[in-house]
């Protein structure tokens, strides 16, 4: 697995997003993401909510309320960086086309008055031009939504084919990236296990996927790499399988995070995270972690090696990890 | 403490969401309700909270039978269930400070003087500051919320606590900090528990027994 | 993407203007009708029969109507009576279609039905039509009037505020007051009714305009206010015959006077709209 800046179907380098609020507050809601996604690989983003990821995913798409204020660069397969590309380009070339998004209620995300045929006869249409009911059934095929409920209304289907319905739309421009943000919230383990497991065929298919999920059960099924996210910086990004195995997370909170999972230790970690318009100078976590002294109060790890902290936990980087830090 | 015998209740007599399900929750007892979502085991949750009225079927709760729902229900028996709901900015009053969300109950039960006191000792175990406190829903987070909505759960004591998905929005530490939370005040008061969720390994890690919806829908038997 | 992110929108800046616009007419109405009357050298009722349907000059800026009146100082006292008869109008209207609405709504069931049907039943019949016959009922003044327009105008705030309630009623967070013990009153009171008065206040503020036009109305019908009380309608109504002998004036500005500061009002009321109804998620999408 070689993974350079040619190669990534998305290289986002120092990526920034600062939102102004009313009375001159300024909310540093992602501060400098770095990295990057691969075809064929799954990126899982985690952490809990609040901490940044979705105003990530609304950045990558162009989404942003007009008080946000974004820096650095997301390049798109090369060519074309998301942050200065004008909404023309993002919504005639981008979105559908080069990046399909895969809703997180795809309830919400389909249109309740139209049929899932007439929803993707028309994204084919306007997609690829390509025309015809075999074209329908083959787009459904691909998402694994059955041919005999193409005629159903959104309200009709339970949630695991809702979602499949709308995958089959993400699908449908052959995008090289898809960007899947929390796909899982409130489906039952048996349904997030069959979405994810779809989406990592599509993965497979060579599509690159970047997924955002708290759901760290989810992640660990699904993905190659993991980047952990905390108080709108990326602490951690690792191959997921020494993440989830041994020697596990080096960030004391990625760690924090999985011990608190029911089946392991089911405990919390201490505390609450920082607000984002008043984080500390020093490391953000350090109110919270039992490793932090007096540096990591006063100064900010940096992002180095694939961790930002400054007592890292298993210390030694895997030979992808280096990998992944390189590119990012 | 709580005895659910043959309920069916939904929002249609002629298409019920729950038929014929029974259902036992010991004294003290901690039991998880499994099932997948839109099964009707939220609509359950409800009936035991005294907040649906069910179609048919009995209930009793503390060894007395319920006679009536919702408002019909009388204030000592309603506010003997404690109830924590999914999703905790629907649950919440957008218009209240989390201090007041928490004292709600206690106003409502003309308990007014009590207020400061027991928001003061709930605050700490559910983890929020004195500044969160005097915030308003739009401006804290999801777990934020819900560490609240629980506050709001516990202030009078209930004897049987129910949780309606309540962390299936949440993070993995608040999951468990929550849960740790609910421990804590059922372990000093004895309280019940009725954990209703889709997550099997998350319920049977909390509870002392858990149920399959499927399973004892079928059966349509009492279990416990 | 951050350049444009930060320019001002210029779809704000226009809303800005005609805020603004709106506000400055409304305040300067407010002044004119309470300020003027009681320092106006002229008596309103003052007839000069030698000084007939002036056009507008310098000493009479909007002109003088058929009995020699002072049309500016009439068109001032008959804005002060249209604005009177559509504020308390309007107010009226709005707490009985509150009060409805919201115990409909809150109780459900078979009461809700029944006073839907009426709603429904009086909704189907021209609420001019029925303010008429409100007002045939009366004597002229300014009390039927003013009936007439809150008895037809109620059925839309109830509509909406029980619509709201309903909305509101089925959330969890009302569960959670049930469930803590809140009474039916309570839950009334302190959840459901703070929730829909921002929409009442709304409806309240749309209504003033649409009341001052009822009340223009019923007057130009000749069937409102005593044609000797300058309401803007009487003026309206009083300038028929110049208009058809060629005199603009008398007609005129009694419409403009009634137009613009409706307008100016639903402006207002326009951009509170704005504010509360499609509640944006948050600034801050987290």
């Amino acid at each position: 697995m070689t993974r350079d800046h040619a190669a990534a179907v998305l290289d986002v380098q120092n990526l920034s997003v600062r939102f102004r609020m009313r009375g001159g507050r300024d909310i540093a809601a992602v501060t400098g993401a770095r990295f990057s996604v691969a075809p064929g690989e799954c990126l899982a983003l985690v952490g809990e909510s609040g901490c940044g990821k979705s105003v990530l995913a609304s950045a990558l798409l162009g989404l942003l309320p007009a008080n946000a204020q974004t820096t650095g660069s997301a390049v798109l397969g090369g060519d074309i960086d998301l942050l200065t590309a004008g909404e023309r380009t993002l919504a005639r070339t981008v979105r559908g086309r080069r990046i399909g998004l895969v809703p997180q209620s795809p309830a919400a995300h389909l249109t309740p008055v139209r049929t899932v045929r007439a929803q993707l006869e028309e994204t084919l249409r306007e997609l690829t031009g390509v025309r015809g009911a075999a074209a329908v059934r083959e787009a459904a095929a691909r998402a694994s939504f059955p041919a005999d409920h193409l005629d159903r209304y959104p309200h009709e289907l339970s949630g695991g084919l809702a979602q499949r319905a709308a995958t089959a739309l993400a699908l449908i421009g052959d995008a090289p990236l898809l960007l899947a943000d929390e796909p899982t919230t409130g489906l039952d383990r048996d349904l997030v296990e069959r979405t994810v497991d779809e989406l990592r065929r599509h993965t497979d298919e060579g599509r690159a996927l970047l997924i955002i999920t708290h759901d760290l059960a989810a992640a660990e099924r699904i993905a190659d790499r993991v980047a952990v996210m905390y108080a709108g910086r990326i602490v951690e990004i690792a191959d997921a399988g020494p993440f989830f195995g041994a020697p596990g997370p080096r960030h004391p909170y990625a760690k924090g995070l999985l011990d608190a999972l029911p089946e392991r230790d089911f405990a919390p970690i201490p505390g609450m995270p920082p607000e984002l318009g008043a984080l500390p100078d020093g490391c953000a976590f350090a109110a919270r972690c039992t490793r932090a002294d007096a540096r990591c109060t006063t100064e900010r790890p940096a992002f180095d090696d694939g961790l930002a902290c400054h007592h890292g936990l298993t210390g030694r980087a895997s030979h992808s990890l280096t990998k992944a830090a390189a590119d990012a | 403490m709580l005895e659910l015998t043959r309920i069916t209740a939904g929002y249609d007599r002629r298409a019920p969401v729950v038929r014929d399900v029974s259902l036992i929750v010991g004294h003290g007892e901690a039991v998880g309700l499994l099932g997948p979502s839109g099964c009707g085991k939220s609509t359950l949750a409800k009936v035991a909270a005294l907040l649906h009225r069910p179609d048919a079927g009995t209930m009793t709760l503390d060894g007395t039978v319920v006679r009536g729902w919702r408002h019909r229900a009388p204030q000592e028996q309603r506010t003997a269930v404690g109830v924590v709901f999914q999703q905790p900015r629907l649950s919440a009053d957008p218009r209240l400070s989390l201090r007041e969300l928490i004292a709600q109950p206690l106003r409502s039960t003309g308990r007014r003087r009590e207020v400061p006191a027991r928001v003061a000792e709930l605050a700490p175990l559910v983890g929020l500051s004195a500044e969160l406190l005097e915030r308003r829903p739009h401006a804290v987070s999801d777990g934020q919320l819900q560490r609240a909505c629980l506050a709001r759960a516990l202030v009078l004591r209930p004897g049987l606590l129910i949780c309606d998905e309540m962390t299936a929005m949440l993070d993995a530490s608040t999951t468990a900090a929550l849960v740790a939370v609910v421990e804590a005040y059922r372990a000093e008061s004895g309280a019940a528990l009725l954990a209703v969720g889709h997550d099997r390994v998350l319920l049977e890690r909390w509870c002392d027994r858990t149920v399959r919806w499927g399973e004892r829908n079928a059966e349509s038997v009492p279990l416990g | 993407m951050a350049e444009t992110a930060l320019a001002p929108l210029p779809g704000r800046t226009t809303r800005r203007i005609r805020v603004a616009t709106s506000v400055t007419i409304v305040v300067a109405v407010a002044l004119a009708v309470l300020i003027v009357p009681p320092l106006a050298q002229l008596d309103q009722q003052a007839v000069d029969l030698s000084n007939k349907l002036h056009p507008p000059s310098w000493a009479h800026p909007f002109g003088t109507d058929d009995v020699g009146r002072d049309l500016l100082l009439r068109c001032v006292y008959g804005l002060r009576v249209s604005l009177l008869v559509g504020l308390v109008a309007a107010l009226t209207a709005t707490v009985i279609g509150t009060a409805i609405g919201a115990l409909a709504g809150s109780f459900g069931g078979w009461p809700d039905r029944v006073v839907m049907r009426i709603v429904d039943t009086l909704s189907s019949i021209p609420h001019l039509l029925l303010g008429i016959f409100i007002v045939a009922m009366f004597r002229p003044g300014v009390w039927p009037v003013i009936i007439s327009v809150a008895l037809t105008h109620w059925i839309s705030t109830a509509r909406i505020v029980r619509s709201e309630v309903l909305s509101l009623r089925s959330r969890p967070f009302i569960d959670a007051a049930v469930s803590g013990g809140a009474s039916r009153v309570r839950v009334i009171v302190r959840h459901l009714l703070p929730g829909v008065l921002p929409q009442a206040g709304l409806a309240a503020v749309l209504m003033v305009p649409h009341a001052m036009w009822h009340e223009s109305a019923l007057s130009f019908l000749g069937l409102g206010l005593p044609a000797h009380q300058a309401s803007l309608g009487n003026l309206v109504q009083s300038a028929r015959g110049s208009l058809l002998a060629g005199d603009w004036w008398p007609t005129l500005f009694p419409g403009l006077f009634l137009i613009i500061p409706t307008l100016a009002l639903a402006g207002i009321a326009g951009a509170w709209r704005d504010r509360i109804n499609p509640r944006r998620k948050s600034e801050l999408m987290l």
